[in-house]
């Protein structure tokens, strides 16, 4: 637990220094405008990224939790511009979408047994094709995108008087509800249990099917809700909606120290990991640098913090396994006295 | 699984409260419309002299059509020293180009000259930066909300040119296929629409299939040489863009069968110009993309230093480039310096 403390307070700190340092460089950094929309940019994807720790933790993963964000979209959109359905009727349809893709992706998974990196690579080819199939089409039959009116809609795009966006509300809100579901209760336990080493959760009479299926449908949860800030946000749907954003919140949650082995991380970390992201990603913008230079020096920052990721787990690992040496040692001194 | 359940609840009812307490807010802004002040103000900056920053968001930097841009635009604006020109990468995503908008817009940018990714999904940035007063111009695709100016491609006039220049080419009888755009995006939409409307002129051509390339070279080399195994007489093929008629001029040499039919782009992009040089295609519709990309740049300081409050606009004011149908007839004509 104090390993895990310091590599929290390491993650902040770094968030930290990356934050003074865009602040010192540019005007536009910190300045009330900037950090709002900075969050805003954050939120959506950090609401997958929560859905994906779930993933990631039990040892898995969710590839297709981005795809699904665009169906989810795709549904609203059709259902409000075509079919001129009643908002929440489409809004309630969206949410089925997505139970029903994370049911499909925990049936894939869970009950098939096939490894949910391919699972959820196939079941994301599923999503995006259904995404085109639920488009709206012009009189030629082309696929065409359309900006949606609905008051509701626009709502979920809203910010607060003072200038913080619904959606970045909502990521938080969503960010505690579901630390606490993770630390504080039977689903959590079984979810690391599961994530560190499956047999022996297994064998202490933890399902392996219901823990995954729950995961599966918290990632499809959290696609439908930030599909419903996607369209507040951009009010429009296109077939390539939300699709590679699975990477970026996948990303988040490495850097927020999750790891792929499972049992590793929480939402905490993932929170640090795409405010991380995003603060680069804002903070580059500022710098009037050329688009090769401002990608370099992204996935340079980026690959740095893996570095120092992957440096920390080797350090920490080699200093767990000399504490297990000495304290063997010690034990077997402690025998060979008696 | 109980508690999963109980959360989505709590969350969906916390939603829909706020989402009906909060519904005056936020459609209430749509009445601000109705009291409008005037298409008149006071210039903000002298655009000779004072310091300016113009941003130009491409929807793929890499590609030549919006390297040819920036390069118009960044030449137009070299001229003058106190312009400040950057470039940020679209990367093909259409959130992306919000996202970029949004931060400009923080950055109090002076102008924006923007060629959107899909119409629809940049419609609420461009309303933002337009109502934040930085004029936002677009090139070749427009966005959906009213904003400055449009300087645009032709793509319905060029898609019906390739219509008719195709159906001409074969007594008006013959089977056609069409290698479309990524599903959705709108110059795609358009050039289509535009060239089904000439070929319904000509009820003796048939279209036996039509498939996205994606915009990708590769992807319509598959493509095309699916359409090869599949049909044994094509008399001509529409491609979306060059690069994808270039895929499918590939594999139709490969198959041997480049004397059969037509093959046709759209952009007029200097490897597709080689290529009618070589024999491999048979024609695309050029535009002046560095002249585009000026204009763009010469429009964005009109009205930067303009007394016209673009916000106001219900209507975006539009330019569009003359499309030149280049054939192996007239391809000399665009010399090195028009090649992009």
């Amino acid at each position: 637990m104090r390993q895990e403390m310091l590599r929290r307070y390491i993650s902040f700190g770094l968030l930290a220094a990356l934050v003074l340092a865009f602040s010192l460089t540019s005007e536009f950094f910190f300045t009330s405008n900037n950090i709002y929309n900075l969050l805003r940019e954050s939120s959506i994807v950090g609401i997958l990224a929560i859905g994906i720790t779930m993933t990631i933790i039990t040892g898995g993963n969710d590839l297709s939790c981005g795809a699904l964000l665009g169906l989810d979209a795709m549904v609203i959109s059709r259902l409000l511009y075509v079919n001129e359905a009643n908002v929440w009727i489409a809004i309630t349809a969206a949410l089925a979408v997505s139970l029903l893709g994370g049911l499909f992706n925990g049936f894939l998974v869970a009950i098939l047994r096939i490894p949910d990196f391919i699972a959820t690579l196939s079941s994301k080819f599923v999503f995006s094709g259904l995404t085109l199939m639920f488009a709206i089409r012009s009189a030629t039959g082309m696929i065409t995108t359309k900006t949606l009116s609905d008051p509701t809609i626009k709502w979920f795009g809203g910010k607060l008087d003072f200038g913080l966006y619904y959606v970045t509300i909502a990521f938080f809100a969503l960010a505690i509800l579901s630390q606490f579901l993770l630390k504080n209760t039977r689903l959590g336990v079984h979810t690391y249990a599961i994530g560190s080493n499956r047999n022996s959760a297994e064998l202490s009479g933890i399902s392996y099917i219901k823990t995954k299926f729950a995961a599966f449908v918290m990632s499809g949860f959290c696609a439908f809700v930030g599909s419903l800030f996607f369209l507040g946000k951009i009010r429009a749907a296109d077939t390539e909606s939300g699709i590679g954003m699975e990477f970026q919140a996948i990303s988040a949650a490495v850097i927020g120290g999750c790891a792929f082995t499972g049992g590793r991380g929480d939402v905490v970390g993932t929170v640090i990991g795409v405010l991380f992201l995003k603060v680069l990603e804002n903070g580059v913008l500022k710098f009037n640098l050329s688009t090769e230079m401002q990608k370099v020096l992204t996935g340079s920052v980026i690959v740095i913090m893996l570095v120092f990721d992957a440096a920390y787990n080797k350090y920490m690992q080699a200093k767990t396994s000399k504490s297990a040496v000495i304290a063997r040692e010690k034990r077997e001194k402690k025998v060979g006295a008696q | 699984m109980k508690k999963i359940i109980a959360l989505m609840l709590i969350m969906l009812l916390a939603f829909s409260f706020a989402a009906c307490g909060g519904s005056d807010n936020g459609g209430g802004s749509g009445s601000d419309g109705s009291q409008a002040e005037g298409i008149f103000r006071d210039p903000k900056k002298n655009p000779y002299s004072d310091e300016l920053k113009i941003a130009w968001i491409p929807s793929d930097a890499p590609a030549a059509n919006c390297v040819a841009w920036g390069a118009g635009i960044e030449r137009e604006l070299s001229y003058w020293s106190n312009v400040t020109f950057n470039t940020f990468d679209g990367e093909r995503d259409a959130e992306k180009q919000s996202s970029i908008i949004q931060d400009l817009i923080v950055q109090e940018y002076d102008a924006i000259i923007l060629q959107p990714y899909v119409s629809s999904t940049v419609a609420v940035a461009v309303e933002d930066a337009e109502a934040a007063g930085i004029p936002v111009i677009c090139i070749n695709i427009d966005a959906d909300s009213p904003h400055s100016a449009l300087v645009a491609m032709t793509d319905y006039e060029a898609g019906y040119a390739i219509g008719v220049e195709m159906a001409e080419s074969v007594g008006g009888e013959g089977n056609f296929v069409v290698i479309q755009a990524t599903p959705g995006a709108t110059r795609g939409e358009n050039l289509e629409e535009g060239f089904q409307a000439a070929i319904a002129n000509y009820p003796g051509i048939t279209i036996l299939d039509e498939q996205t390339g994606e915009w990708n070279s590769e992807k319509a080399n598959a493509v095309m040489t699916d359409f090869l195994t599949k049909y044994d007489s094509i008399d001509g093929v529409f491609c979306h863009n060059d690069q994808m008629a270039e895929g499918a001029a590939t594999a139709v040499q490969t198959a041997g069968r480049l004397g059969e039919m037509s093959i046709w782009g759209a952009n007029g992009e200097a490897k597709a110009l080689e290529y009618i040089e070589q024999g491999l295609m048979t024609g695309t519709v050029y535009t002046d993309c560095y002249d585009q990309g000026a204009t763009a740049a010469r429009l964005a300081m009109m009205f930067i230093g303009g007394n016209l409050d673009t916000s106001q606009f219900t209507q975006t004011l539009q330019i569009k480039m003359p499309p030149i149908v280049v054939t192996s007839e007239n391809v000399a004509s665009i010399t090195e310096d028009m090649r992009w």
